[in-house]
């Protein structure tokens, strides 16, 4: 059983599907042969409020190729939503081109179906709209605070007695921390290929959550589930803007309704910006108070954000600052301003990537006060129950992330006075900052086929509806089913994204690995148990699966398994934990600075595949120093479009502003998030990075930078904060 | 992107000829073509000038080198005759884009790149330079990447090369053929225009003319140059201050010195005043100093880039320090 020693869980194996990702053989959702097919390009409103007054499409219908032109005067009558201000779902109703009226500058005002997706390109740009503009278009933040609103959905929360907290405290620190419009920007485009036959609808989609986009196409289009098929073999990434079937899905669906040929939706990367989602502006102020010897009596947390003018999205910016100290006093607040801009959505670690930016900027902020070093003072305030939920954690390591960390790092040699430590022109700092992100699981049914092969192996097929996103779930799922099936991994297949398949929850909030490895597991285990049950063979026997088989003179077998979370997962909160320390080299005069060294440890239950993991939590790490180098989405003030409109002024960061990565996962057995022990890692990463990296900056210059992204001239404008002196 | 006609010559006869009013030259077209999916750039005829014979480095009467037009950037910077005799030219190259684009971009393409201003890219803005008469909508708009120098209620966009900024501080002549069949040279400082009431003209070009080199002057800052590029990131980012410096010293005094700066303004920004300023005196602090504030005294900055004042006096004295004290 060597083989399985190297190919279960925990062993660093290569991506099952690495072979066909690099050869091309992945199909991903616009790659599928799809016989007839025809394109399909949307068409986006010029303005940020108002309604189309006129449509020309006359010189658009005559080019060669063009079948349809879309808009809301000939396009199907949707199912709407059920209020006026909904909240958003991933598999919400999700209606398209159904009035004149215009909510944000980009929304889809009309869709060219033709032959050749070039032709479809050229014909949009000839459809010509006239528009009376709403001058009441809400586009500048700044300047409608006095729109904001408290949303109804109960996220405002309270413990203790906020006022008091403050008045114990010895120090206070009060800030106010900003982040930017963000994008998701996976490297597939969104696509769909859509089709009918006989009332049925095919979709090739690239969606993070199969089921959900299954419901949301059925709902708006008024057709039974069982009659939506949605496959999603291969999924280039999401970051979240892939949890929703957004409207071009519709729009696709809704042409090939129209002309009777399947339809291909690709959405551009200026698209990607306007219409699949993003994370919206937050401006987070923060109350921390503390006594002398670093114990927190108070901590507030107010969110301002907005949303759009007839959806509703609230980021949870404030989670981290309810669960991740020990501190009695403490408050939540969100608002939300309604604006003429596409309704944010659910980007990357949603809530902890910008909330721990503001908490883990304000908490350096604190222990700078203080004058203590910003590791001890964490360590400080640890807790060992979560104060929010008022029960213990399943299991938290972050101070020993904190300690490891510091000690692979070299934190000793940092100085605690900023601007002390200098090479050349360059000013050397150093930063830290903590880590959490919820580790949510939910149930999952698989199945798994069994086949006996002439040469006397066992060949196992996991199904599922769950997806890849580019994480690594089919090399996680295999090497589950070569643990519980004991045999190597390369007798097991994966087949995911497929709506045929049994149901999961999907891709998304770091859920992703555990359901489907802990169904997978259910799934094996089950048929385990049968074969053993069929010929009364004891479970305890150790027989071999080939052997199994025979006893039962089958050469196939198939069986299904359900997992989900156990009534003691209720009673603890379940998290995983970790810490960044970073090195960046300002210079002094240019404000350019250079992230040197990056290390990362976390605690994150049994991690499946170190390879993987890696993988995972260096994406999240250059996504977290995205947010400080450089990305922002910016909003026209005199006309409400992004002018951040492709990579060329989206700037992601590249590899040379990436420093020398160290990534450390602790060993760590937590039983109750789930019988594997499986935690979530693809948001753990993002998850405090910016203010790590921040902090450092701080630690390097004297200056205190609360506005991402930190670009050069930010730098080179910002004062020496009061108090720090700089020779 | 619009329906055009695509017409490959092999000969300068032969783009010539073929070029009308509304025609464009294709050489490596990684900025034309990016604008012509944008629908910014609306050609109804692309001429592609690839196979024509302007690929080489040869020696000019100037005592300099001249690059072929059609020759690559990656080519022209990674030549060892440029590495070694324009090392600033090598160095502000090697910053531009990406080793791709580089790849693909000609040197005479460099010179035609157009504005990365976000108002001249989306077709629905006004844009005086995209479509004469709409406007300018970063004069009132966002204009943090904006001019600070030369600009005009027109037009308030900068030119987004850094290649051209380092031949602006070396000193270059552009070879022009044109449609009768004549020829003519244009000093590299009067090949790009500023704005005034006519920002769709990039250049002095003229309708059909063809670049085909760009002359060196002799060079006399190969011991003491820098291009320093002050970006959002370490690559594949437009500059946001960049300055281009070569000196020339003899016993410990500046014979020569030639600067200019990217990012400010429609075209490559040189620094006459300074370049005269810093001749015939020591390379210190208070020299470099002194030339920054010459070179920034009439910057009129709009109130969302102020900053660039600020930066570019600091980036004109480190450019000219790390220039002096480079280690030949």
């Amino acid at each position: 059983m060597n083989t399985v020693k190297k190919s279960g869980v925990g062993q660093a194996i290569d991506r099952v599907e690495g072979h066909l990702k690099v050869t091309g053989k992945a199909k991903y959702a616009s790659e599928f042969p799809v016989e007839n097919k025809v394109y399909a390009q949307g068409i986006n409103s010029t303005i940020a409020k108002g309604e189309i007054v006129s449509i020309d499409t006359s010189e658009a219908e005559k080019l060669d190729g063009v079948l349809k032109v879309i808009t809301y005067k000939n396009a199907e009558k949707l199912k709407t939503f059920d209020k006026e201000m909904t909240a958003i779902g991933t598999d919400s109703i999700a209606p398209v081109l159904q009035s004149n009226k215009v909510n944000y500058y980009g929304e889809y005002v009309g869709l060219v179906v033709a032959e050749t997706f070039e032709q479809a390109q050229y014909a949009a740009r000839l459809v010509k709209f006239e528009y009376k503009k709403d001058p009441s278009a809400v586009i500048k933040f700044e300047e409608s605070r006095s729109k904001a609103y408290t949303p109804d959905n109960g996220s405002n929360y309270s413990r203790g007695d906020m006022q008091k907290g403050l008045s114990e405290a010895d120090v206070v620190v009060e800030q106010t921390y900003n982040t930017p419009i963000e994008h998701h920007h996976p490297m597939e485009l969104h696509a769909i290929i859509a089709s009918w036959e006989n009332g049925k609808v095919m979709a090739y989609a690239s969606q993070q959550m199969v089921d959900d986009a299954t419901i949301a196409i059925s709902s708006t289009f008024q057709i039974p589930k069982k009659d939506v098929r949605v496959v999603s073999a291969f999924v280039g990434g999401g970051f979240g803007s892939k949890l929703n079937l957004e409207r071009h899905a519709i729009m696709a669906v809704m042409a090939a309704k129209m002309v009777g040929r399947p339809v291909q939706v690709t959405v551009t990367r200026t698209q990607m910006f306007t219409n699949t989602g993003m994370r919206q502006q937050n401006e987070q102020k923060m109350r921390i108070g503390a006594k002398n010897d670093g114990m927190l009596t108070a901590l507030s947390h107010e969110t301002l954000s907005h949303t759009s003018t007839n959806m509703e999205y609230q980021e949870p910016c404030g989670m981290v600052s309810k669960m991740l100290y020990k501190v009695p006093h403490n408050e939540v607040t969100y608002k939300l301003i309604p604006m003429n801009i596409q309704t944010p959505f659910a980007m990357r670690a949603p809530g902890e990537a910008t909330g721990s930016f503001a908490l883990e900027s304000a908490m350096d902020e604190m222990a700078w006060k203080l004058k203590m070093d910003p590791i001890d003072f964490r360590i400080k305030n640890d807790t060992q129950t979560d104060l929010h939920e008022n029960r213990p954690f399943s299991s938290r390591l972050l101070v020993e992330c904190l300690r490891i960390g510091a000690d692979k790092f070299g934190w000793k040699d940092r100085k605690m006075e900023p601007g002390t430590n200098k090479k050349g022109n360059w000013l050397i700092g150093y930063g830290v900052s903590a880590a959490s992100r919820n580790s949510p699981y939910q149930r999952t049914y698989s199945k798994v086929i069994l086949d006996l092969e002439d040469d006397g192996k066992v060949h196992a097929t996991i199904q599922m509806d769950g997806t890849d996103i580019g994480t690594g779930s089919y090399t996680i799922i295999a090497q589950t089913a070569s643990e519980y099936l004991k045999i190597p991994v390369e007798q097991v297949s994966v087949e995911l994204g497929d709506s045929n398949f049994p149901v999961t929850p999907g891709s998304g909030g770091s859920w992703g690995a555990a359901s489907y490895c802990n169904g997978a597991r259910a799934a094996c285990e089950n048929a385990v148990k049968g074969l053993k049950d069929n010929r009364n063979i004891p479970q305890d026997e150790n027989v071999a699966l080939a052997e199994l088989l025979k006893r039962n003179q089958i050469k196939t077998f198939e069986a299904e398994g359900m997992a989900e979370p156990s009534k003691e997962f209720e009673e603890y909160s379940v998290f995983s934990f970790g810490a960044n320390f970073c090195e960046v080299w300002v210079d002094k005069d240019t404000g350019m600075y250079r992230i040197k060294r990056m290390v990362n440890v976390g605690s994150a239950g049994k991690i499946l595949n170190p390879k993987t993991a890696y993988g995972q939590i260096i994406g999240g790490l250059t996504m977290g120093a995205g947010m400080v180098i450089a990305e922002k989405t910016q909003v026209e003030p005199n006309f409400g479009n992004f002018i951040t409109r492709s990579f060329a002024d989206y700037h992601v960061p590249v590899n040379l502003d990436l420093a020398n990565i160290d990534v450390v996962f602790l060993p760590e057995e937590d039983k109750i998030a789930n019988k594997m022990g499986i935690k979530g890692i693809g948001e753990l990463g993002i998850t405090s990075v910016a203010a790590s990296i921040a902090n450092a900056i701080f630690n390097a210059t004297g200056k205190r930078m609360r506005d991402l992204p930190i670009t050069p001239e930010k730098l080179i404008e910002a004062e020496v904060e009061e108090g720090v002196a700089i020779s | 992107m619009r329906p055009f006609t695509y017409t490959s010559a092999i000969n300068k006869e032969q783009a010539l000829k073929a070029t009308t009013k509304t025609s464009h030259y294709l050489a490596g077209g990684t900025n034309l073509v990016d604008l012509m999916k944008e629908d910014v750039e609306r050609p109804d005829q692309l001429i592609d000038v690839n196979k024509l014979e302007y690929k080489k480095i040869t020696k000019n009467d100037n005592g300099g080198l001249s690059l072929g037009a059609m020759l690559s950037n990656s080519e022209t910077a990674n030549h060892p005759d440029i590495r070694k005799q324009y090392p600033l030219l090598s160095m502000a190259m090697l910053s531009a884009a990406t080793a791709q684009i580089r790849n693909m971009a000609s040197n005479g393409g460099n010179l035609l790149q157009r504005t990365r201003c976000p108002y001249f890219f989306e077709t629905s803005m006004p844009c005086n330079k995209r479509q004469p008469g709409s406007g300018c909508g970063a004069l009132n708009g966002m204009n943090s990447l904006h001019a600070i120098f030369g600009y005009s209620d027109s037009c308030i966009a900068t030119n987004p090369s850094d290649m051209c900024v380092a031949l602006a501080a070396l000193g270059a002549k552009v070879e022009l053929e044109q449609p009768g069949g004549s020829s003519r040279m244009i000093e590299f400082t009067d090949f790009h225009r500023l704005p005034g009431d006519k920002p769709e003209k990039d250049t002095n070009l003229e309708e059909g003319e063809l670049i085909t080199g760009i002359h060196l002057s002799e060079p006399v800052f190969a011991d003491h140059y820098y291009y320093l590029k002050i970006r959002e990131r370490s690559s594949y980012a437009f500059a946001l201050i960049s300055v281009a410096a070569g000196l020339q010293v003899k016993s410990g005094t500046i014979t020569k010195a030639g600067l200019a700066m990217g990012g400010v303004a429609h075209k490559p920004w040189k620094l006459y005043g300074s370049e005269e300023f810093l001749k015939g005196k020591k390379p210190n602090q208070s020299n470099f100093e002194e030339a920054a504030e010459i070179a920034m005294k009439d910057a009129k900055p709009f109130e969302a880039n102020k900053w660039k004042v600020d930066m570019g006096k600091k980036a004109i004295v480190r450019a000219l320090t790390q220039a002096f004290e480079r280690e030949v």
